[in-house]
């Protein structure tokens, strides 16, 4: 996942030029600038996890381990987003959010993008409708009466919705004061409606990222190496040519001595295979790797996890995955800050994005 | 059309202007410097998409890696792992090319966004201009190459306007010696013009001075053409073979025996014409061969007394012991030492106000010119001579001066070309535009040194030889060492192989440093152009001349060595009479001088009559052959008488 900060750019002023027709009160928010979202992840917190590789974690030096080992991935795929307050009405965020992602596939040994499936840029508004109600009363005004009667309430809504974004033209509307599992609706806070902006966004990218690995999935064309996890699509998470690869570690699937044996990886060195599973997950197979030496550095300095699907063979499976990760630590990912466990095709992913986004 | 290879780019840093643009390619793009583009606009301009075209000048590659330590890392610093890695970094090809021509070329504007292609033969025509001057039924275009470049092959046309006067003219070639590419293209560009300059222009010749090796010897001689100069030929509109009309001309050597020529070989002497020039012509040019302190204003005066009142006139003083006229520089040293023997006698300072010393000193220098150019001046005045007034249209001329002297070379130089520029302002030259080939301009016209004759004569053609149609070529192997003005006046400059010290002299600072690395490393046959109608410089390959090259016409025709005098004979006339023998030569001259031989032998080569062999025995004296006087009779001795007391 990409988090990026740039200057204000031609589409944010476009956005902010259309909003203040609905809203004429509405301030622009000057220097507006991309939301550095990294820090606002969940809370670290660890998890137990089944073990499928023998009946304790423990660390596994990763077989044939050589300088001349071939990696088994055929493409990268990883997604990226951009927050930006554009502006405010009576203290309400007005959102721009950008989300891409991108398979970009390796032809003799340069990557290259994906023909089958094109990238996907979404440039989007997120907007609290419940507390813009001349924006909502706008809607219905101009296109309440055609809907009047025809279906449930939240049917009308999504083609009010619609029809609004196609007459901003440029930007889709995604309303973010919508009800919450429990029924709950947001507070009227500005950092609760902005926070709530943001988690809209991230699953607008994971959307779109997944709909991505779907389609490699689909296509059946090799391993494709996943930035991030593989369990909320059950296609992808079942699909053996989909391995994710995570480099936050804000969730930990060990406890006690497991999790001093992961913190004690050396270079070259894997846990063994356990099952991550939840309510919201599909079930996959993941284990954590060891891709640098960490003397000298935080005990998560080159320490992935990965995701695969569940199989037969999960020993074997996973020191051939490893391998592959392994074989993918060169070319170094610098000068970006988390090089120590990302790919190049990561990195390379990323910038073709922020080019194209 | 075809695909897209590239699209331009502009970024605040590195903006785009009217004269210059950025954009990349992909890595394995078939584009390299000196390769020519076109840029397709997105927006009209007035109406009309722009078209932009362009030349590489300097290429970037670079990869998204932002310190070299970053790739000692990613390989734990063993280059040798470096192969191991799954993926190649992201790499750019990132192109620079300076404008050639926009469509519409107003208003002129920065380059815009678009798609890059590479140029197809009819855009590089369109990119440097050649269709002005291509038009059916206005052509006035001249092949000098053929432009390569990813598949692209365009014939390169020069405007004979431009190369040949009026509107500009000259030639300049600059290249490192020994690889034949200086020679090379002046043989090839001869080839191109003959065939391609337009008949209604008129006729053209070409005068060209070898000033060493044998290179320019064998013209009229086949060379080797491979196969892929062969095509180059058909492409270019010039059939592969040597040239037509060729005639050469050199003197002697001081011996006087042969000619001092590579090309002295018995089998090409047919179309060799000896170079001899008496006292009348040397005077003339006496100050190419007189240095500054010779030439000061007193002895400038004798000479010109001299020139006015003594050659070739019935002259006559109350101190000279006899009637004086003076044709040969013989007669010139008899009628000194009578003037010098008179004033003796009348134990006089001056004469005609010339002072003794003077008169001495202009003597000196003189009777020492003929020293100075032997075998190129006569003594007895006999002048073989270029055709002036009868030029023929295509020919080529060539003069052999490579092992002369500096002086006589000097003494040629100056005098062929004051005789062209004289027929030439009277139209009377028989062709109408003349081309002079000067190579070594390094030594006649150098930037700095002394203001020799011979380098006044070279600024005045550059500077006003087109008006004549006299149109200089020359070439050299440092340009910057050649005076400005020279190659300045030179409307089009052809660069093969460069030295890189010259490189990097100011003169070529307009070049990028890609092109000029180009230059340091260009192949045998490939030239860069600046033609006044391309605004930048054009790389181009010619073909190899097909003509026999120095070296290869010296093994197969080995320089003549130095013969008895009959045998000397004999060679220089049995191409007029194929019937002389050896004998025959011996027996006509046996009673002659060397002098008288050489003297003969000259008359017969000048005149070429019908009856070689009688015209030739005609020019000796009458010799009556000795013959044994008879034996006078001895008388019978009387006995004397025996009462003789006195024997009686």
């Amino acid at each position: 996942m990409l988090v990026s900060n740039s200057s204000p750019d031609a589409s944010s002023r476009a956005a902010i030029r259309m909003l203040k027709e609905w809203l004429p009160g509405a301030s622009e928010v000057e220097g507006s600038a991309d939301l550095d979202i990294s820090a606002r992840s969940e809370q670290p917190q660890l998890r137990s996890a089944e073990i499928i590789e023998g009946s304790t974690l423990r660390a596994r030096k990763v077989p044939d381990v050589t300088p001349g080992m071939v990696s088994g991935f055929g493409a990268f795929l990883d997604g990226a987003q951009r927050v930006r307050v554009i502006g405010r009405d009576v203290g309400v965020p007005l959102v721009l959010g950008t989300t891409s992602a991108a398979v970009r596939v390796r032809v003799d040994r340069r990557l290259i993008t994906w023909a089958l499936e094109p990238p996907r840029v979404e440039q989007k508004l997120y907007l609290p409708l419940r507390y813009l109600p001349s924006v909502a009363e706008a809607l219905r005004a101009s296109y309440g009466r055609k809907y009047a009667g025809n279906g449930t309430t939240e049917q009308v809504a999504s083609h009010l919705l619609e029809a609004y974004s196609r007459q901003l033209q440029q930007f889709e509307v995604i309303d973010t004061s919508t009800a919450d599992e429990s029924g709950n609706f947001p507070s009227e806070h500005p950092a609760v409606l902005l926070e709530r902006a943001i988690r809209t966004v991230d699953r607008q990218r994971d959307a779109l990222e997944d709909a991505l690995a779907e389609a490699w999935c689909a296509s059946a064309a090799g391993p494709v190496f996943i930035d991030g996890g593989i369990g909320r699509s059950e296609r992808v998470a079942s699909s053996a040519n989909a391995i994710g690869v995570i480099k936050s570690h804000f969730t930990l699937y060990v406890e006690g001595e497991a999790l001093k044996t992961v913190v004690d990886l050396t270079r070259g060195e894997r846990s063994s295979v356990f099952e991550v599973s939840s309510r919201s997950r599909n079930t996959v197979l993941s284990w954590y790797l060891r891709l640098r030496d960490p003397v000298g550095h935080d005990v998560f300095w080159g320490l992935v996890r990965i995701e695969m699907s569940q199989c037969d063979n999960p020993t074997e499976r996973a020191d051939e995955i490893s391998r592959w990760v392994l074989a993918e630590k060169s070319p170094l990912a610098l000068p970006d800050g988390r090089w120590d466990k990302m790919s190049y095709g990561i990195r390379d992913c990323e910038e073709f994005l922020r080019a194209i986004s | 059309m075809s695909e897209a290879l590239g699209r331009v780019v502009a970024t605040e840093r590195r903006p785009n202007t009217p004269h210059e643009f950025h954009f990349w390619t992909a890595i394995d793009s078939p584009v390299g410097i000196g390769t020519i583009v076109r840029v397709d606009g997105t927006n009209p301009v007035d109406g009309q998409i722009p078209h932009i075209y362009g030349i590489i000048v300097e290429g970037f590659s670079y990869t998204d890696l932002q310190t070299p330590m970053h790739d000692v890392l990613g390989h734990d610093g063993l280059p040798t792992t470096a192969g191991y890695a799954a993926t190649d970094r992201a790499e750019i090809r990132l192109y620079t090319a300076a404008v050639l021509r926009q469509m519409p070329e107003e208003p002129l504007q920065p380059v815009p966004m678009g798609q890059v292609f590479l140029a197809e033969e009819a855009d590089v025509q369109v990119a440097l201009r050649m269709d002005s001057y291509l038009r059916d039924g206005s052509n006035t275009g001249i092949p000098i190459g053929v432009y390569r470049a990813g598949g692209t092959e365009a014939v390169i046309y020069l405007d004979a306007d431009f190369l040949l006067g009026p509107e500009a003219a000259h030639l300049n070639i600059t290249g490192v010696s020994g690889l034949a590419t200086k020679t090379s293209a002046v043989e090839w560009l001869l080839a191109s013009m003959f065939k391609h300059f337009p008949e209604e222009k008129g006729s053209i010749a070409a005068v060209c001075f070898n000033v060493k090796g044998p290179d320019l010897c064998y013209l009229d001689q086949p060379g080797k053409i491979e196969k892929s100069d062969e095509a180059l030929y058909e492409k270019l509109g010039v059939e592969p073979k040597p040239f037509e009309s060729v005639e050469y001309f050199a003197p002697y050597t001081a011996k006087g025996l042969a000619l001092n020529t590579f090309r002295n070989n018995e089998a090409l002497l047919d179309n060799v014409t000896p170079l001899t020039w008496g006292l009348r012509e040397v005077l003339q040019f006496a100050e190419v061969l007189l240095n500054r302190d010779d030439i000061d204003a007193k002895a400038d005066a004798l000479i010109d007394f001299i020139v006015q009142n003594v050659v070739d006139k019935e002259f006559s003083d109350p101190i000279l012991s006899k009637k004086h006229m003076v044709q040969s520089f013989a007669d010139l040293d008899a009628w000194f030492r009578d003037v010098l023997q008179g004033m003796e006698r009348k134990d006089g300072e001056s004469w005609r106000t010339h002072h003794v010393a003077t008169i001495r000193k202009v003597r000196n220098r003189l009777s020492n010119i003929s020293t100075r150019c032997a075998g190129l001046v006569t003594d007895s005045g006999a002048v073989s001579d270029l055709p002036f007034g009868s030029f023929e249209d295509r020919t080529v001329y060539v003069v052999d001066v490579a092992n002369l002297e500096e002086d006589a070379q000097d003494l040629i130089f100056a005098r062929i070309v004051s005789k062209l520029r004289e027929h030439l302002e009277r139209r009377d030259l028989g062709v109408k535009h003349l081309v002079v080939f000067v190579d070594e301009l390094n030594k006649y016209a150098p930037g700095d040194g002394p203001d020799t004759y011979v380098r006044k004569m070279l600024l005045d053609i550059a500077e006003r030889g087109r008006y004549l149609g006299l149109v200089l070529f020359s070439a050299q192997q440092f340009r910057s060492q050649v005076h400005r003005r020279v190659v300045g006046n030179s409307g089009t400059s052809l660069f093969g192989r460069m030295d890189p010290d010259e490189l990097s002299t100011p003169g070529y600072s307009v070049l990028s440093p890609a092109t000029r690395t180009r230059l340091a490393t260009l192949e045998k046959g490939q030239l860069m152009i600046r033609h006044p109608h391309f605004t930048q410089p054009i790389f181009v390959r010619f073909p190899r001349p097909a003509v026999m090259q120095g070296r290869e016409g010296s093994e197969r025709y080995p320089q003549a060595s130095d013969v008895s005098l009959e045998a000397a004979i004999l060679r220089a006339l049995r191409p007029l009479d194929p019937t002389i023998t050896l004998p025959w030569v011996q027996e006509i001259t046996a009673l002659y001088t060397q002098d008288e031989v050489l003297r003969a032998r000259n008359a017969t080569l000048l005149a070429r009559p019908d009856n070689v062999k009688a015209y030739f025995a005609s020019q000796f004296r009458k010799i009556i052959p000795a013959q044994a006087a008879p034996r006078p009779m001895a008388g019978s001795i009387k006995s004397a008488p025996e009462n003789d007391p006195y024997g009686f």
